[in-house]
């Protein structure tokens, strides 16, 4: 298979992968997370690139790590999930920092390991990618239902009886898996692009919250695999490429529904001044953030 | 080789003597004051989010301001980069909703995909890339300096200028509104100091590490102290500390051993040790002495009033008073 193919492939794959981990990352919120834990994983990359292992692998371990660690951290009173997230983002990138500038031209591949390279992923990244995205398709199929309970209705999910651990574990493990898998195309710094991007598109122009994978894994795929070709089209780098383009489906997504919405949005502006509560959210938007913020 | 093993049987004072060390020295004490100053609000607001997707968001601009000016145009390409980019997160964060975070994600990688697309135009890419990703404490010019802590200066003012109404929507967002202050000014003039702040760290630092001088003595500082007053000068002292120290332990490294050693890390690094430091010692005594007060804080306020990352906010109260 040429390196092109596999590199569509892999793009295809991480696509319909943002159909589940990315519609995750958008319904609980976990942006932030999936931001630090990708940019955290960069000095595995550096290590086994040292020794000479697999750099997924490296990741992929290191990631578990810090998953770790952020569980603690979210634990210290008074603490919140976003400090978590700022400090273990600063102290794998800083790390990787330190690793790949102690050892200069030993073969570290830093710019590969931050910004990705989608040409030059191998055939067992891409059967890796494959791997997570059939398992976290059984085990979100098993487990949907009562992930979308905790999500939108947290408290009545803990007074039905039911586990929160669970849930926790499915969906970090679910949203880790995806990032790690992602890094060989995308690299660290745009890793999430290709899984948060094409769901919070997908949220935008979802009627309805089923509609958000299906739509999600279309804007993934179409994305990845413009960008790629864009990439080759104008000699631009393919990762940056990929980014671009699921960034400007995100903002067409916004303007569609502006237009699509607009008469309805401008006649509630325009109607003075709002309780700071509602603000110009419609009904069942303020009842969903208000589930998940309980 | 002999003059570099001559420097390395220096002490400290001398180490810091050399112009080059001095410089970076007083870069790193100014980013600390700034930062703690900042810093407190980013903490109170919630906005690490904010502060990571306005991080990003400089770096399309580093790559075009050197693109049209060289090292000269680093400075005003990132300023005007990170002041939309500050903007823009204002309008995200106010506009709201459960998508506000995801919006912000796809945001800062969109524009970091720009600024790679970008770099990969032109010649050099890796070398360049890396520069601009990992900093360069120790070859901070003189000019570079000032430019740094006038741009620091600019975001400490905005900050005391503004800290009433910002207090007040930071502990009592409805309160604030009511009383006749405009949120989304307050919310903007914020933003843009901490823009400002990032411009500041981001040459010496690197794009991404300047994350940490945002987070990270803040909230090590609201894990030591209980007390609003010290707050700040904890959030001062802890980055200045670790500068300090990593400025000299890179310096021994590299001169005394011949590694090469990216100063700017090994400060980040041991920051997030003194934090690690301070949650252990709070979580030690935390399990010791149970809570006995526990004040309504920011936190709280926080989430009646923004909503983006709310779900990410600590499901216990604060305590900040």
């Amino acid at each position: 298979m040429s390196y092109f193919a596999l590199a569509a492939l892999e793009l295809t794959l991480l696509g319909l992968l943002s159909g589940l981990a990315g519609t995750l990352i958008v319904l609980r919120r976990r942006s932030f997370f999936a931001v630090a834990l990708s940019h955290a994983t960069f000095p595995g990359g550096v290590v086994f690139a040292l020794v000479g292992w697999n750099l997924l692998l490296g990741q992929a371990l290191f990631a578990g790590v810090l998953v770790v660690l952020m569980t603690l951290l979210s634990r210290v009173p008074g603490q919140g999930r976003q400090v978590a997230s700022g400090v273990v983002l600063s102290f794998g990138f800083a790390l990787g920092t330190l690793l790949a500038s102690l050892n200069p031209g030993l073969g570290v591949p830093v710019e590969a390991l931050l910004v990705g390279s989608p040409l030059a992923v191998a055939p067992t990244d891409v059967a890796a990618t494959g791997a997570v995205l059939v398992v976290a398709l059984a085990i979100l199929v098993l487990s949907w239902r009562r992930i979308l309970f905790h999500t939108f209705d947290p408290i009545g999910f803990a007074a039905s009886g039911f586990r929160v651990w669970p849930v926790e574990l499915v969906v970090t493990g679910v949203i880790a898996a995806s990032v790690v898998v992602a890094m060989p195309a995308v690299g660290a710094i745009l890793g999430v692009a290709v899984i948060v991007g094409p769901a919070a598109a997908a949220r935008v122009l979802a009627p309805w919250l089923e509609w958000i994978p299906p739509i999600s894994a279309v804007i993934g795929v179409s994305g990845g695999l413009i960008g790629l070709w864009a990439s080759r089209e104008f000699g631009i780098a393919a990762g940056g490429s990929v980014g671009l383009v699921i960034t400007a489906m995100f903002l067409l997504a916004l303007l569609a529904r502006a237009v699509l919405s607009g008469r309805v949005g401008r006649r509630a502006r325009r109607s003075g001044p709002v309780p700071a509560t509602v603000k110009g959210r419609t009904t069942a938007e303020v009842r969903d953030a208000a589930a998940a913020e309980a | 080789m002999t003059p570099i093993h001559a420097l390395a049987d220096f002490g400290p004072a001398e180490v810091f003597a050399l112009p080059f060390m001095w410089r970076a020295l007083l870069t790193v004490a100014v980013l600390a004051v700034a930062a703690g100053v900042v810093g407190l609000f980013v903490s109170f607001r919630e906005l690490e989010f904010v502060s990571d997707g306005l991080v990003h968001a400089v770096f399309p601009g580093l790559v075009v301001g050197s693109a049209i000016g060289g090292a000269a145009g680093l400075l005003p390409g990132a300023a005007i980069a990170a002041i939309l980019a500050a903007v823009l997160f204002t309008v995200i964060e106010r506009r709201g909703g459960i998508g506000a975070d995801a919006a912000i994600a796809v945001v800062l990688t969109g524009l970091f995909s720009l600024g790679v697309v970008l770099v990969s135009r032109q010649e050099g890419y890796v070398s360049q890339l890396q520069e601009l990703l990992f900093g360069r404490l120790l070859t901070v010019s003189a000019a570079e300096l000032w430019q740094i802590a006038i741009v620091a200066t600019a975001a400490v003012l905005i900050v005391l200028v503004t800290r009433r109404a910002q207090l007040y929507r930071a502990f009592d967002a409805a309160g604030a509104e009511a009383a006749g202050l405009r949120p989304f000014a307050a919310d903007l003039q914020l933003g843009i100091a901490v823009a400002l702040l990032v411009v500041a760290g981001v040459q010496a630092l690197g794009v991404l590490m300047v994350i940490a001088l945002l987070t990270v003595p803040m909230a090590a500082a609201r894990l030591i102290t209980r007390g609003f007053a010290l707050l700040i000068p904890i959030a001062i002292l802890l980055p200045l500390v670790a500068g300090v120290a990593g400025l000299w332990l890179s310096f021994e490294w590299s001169v005394g051993s011949g590694a090469t050693v990216s100063p700017g890390a090994v400060v980040v690094l041991l920051l997030v040790a003194l934090y690690g430091a301070a949650a252990v010692v709070r979580l030690v005594g935390g399990a010791r002495s149970p809570r006995r007060t526990q004040a309504a804080g920011p936190a709280d306020a926080g989430l009646a009033g923004v909503g983006a990352g709310a779900a990410d906010a600590s499901p216990e109260p604060e305590e900040c008073r």
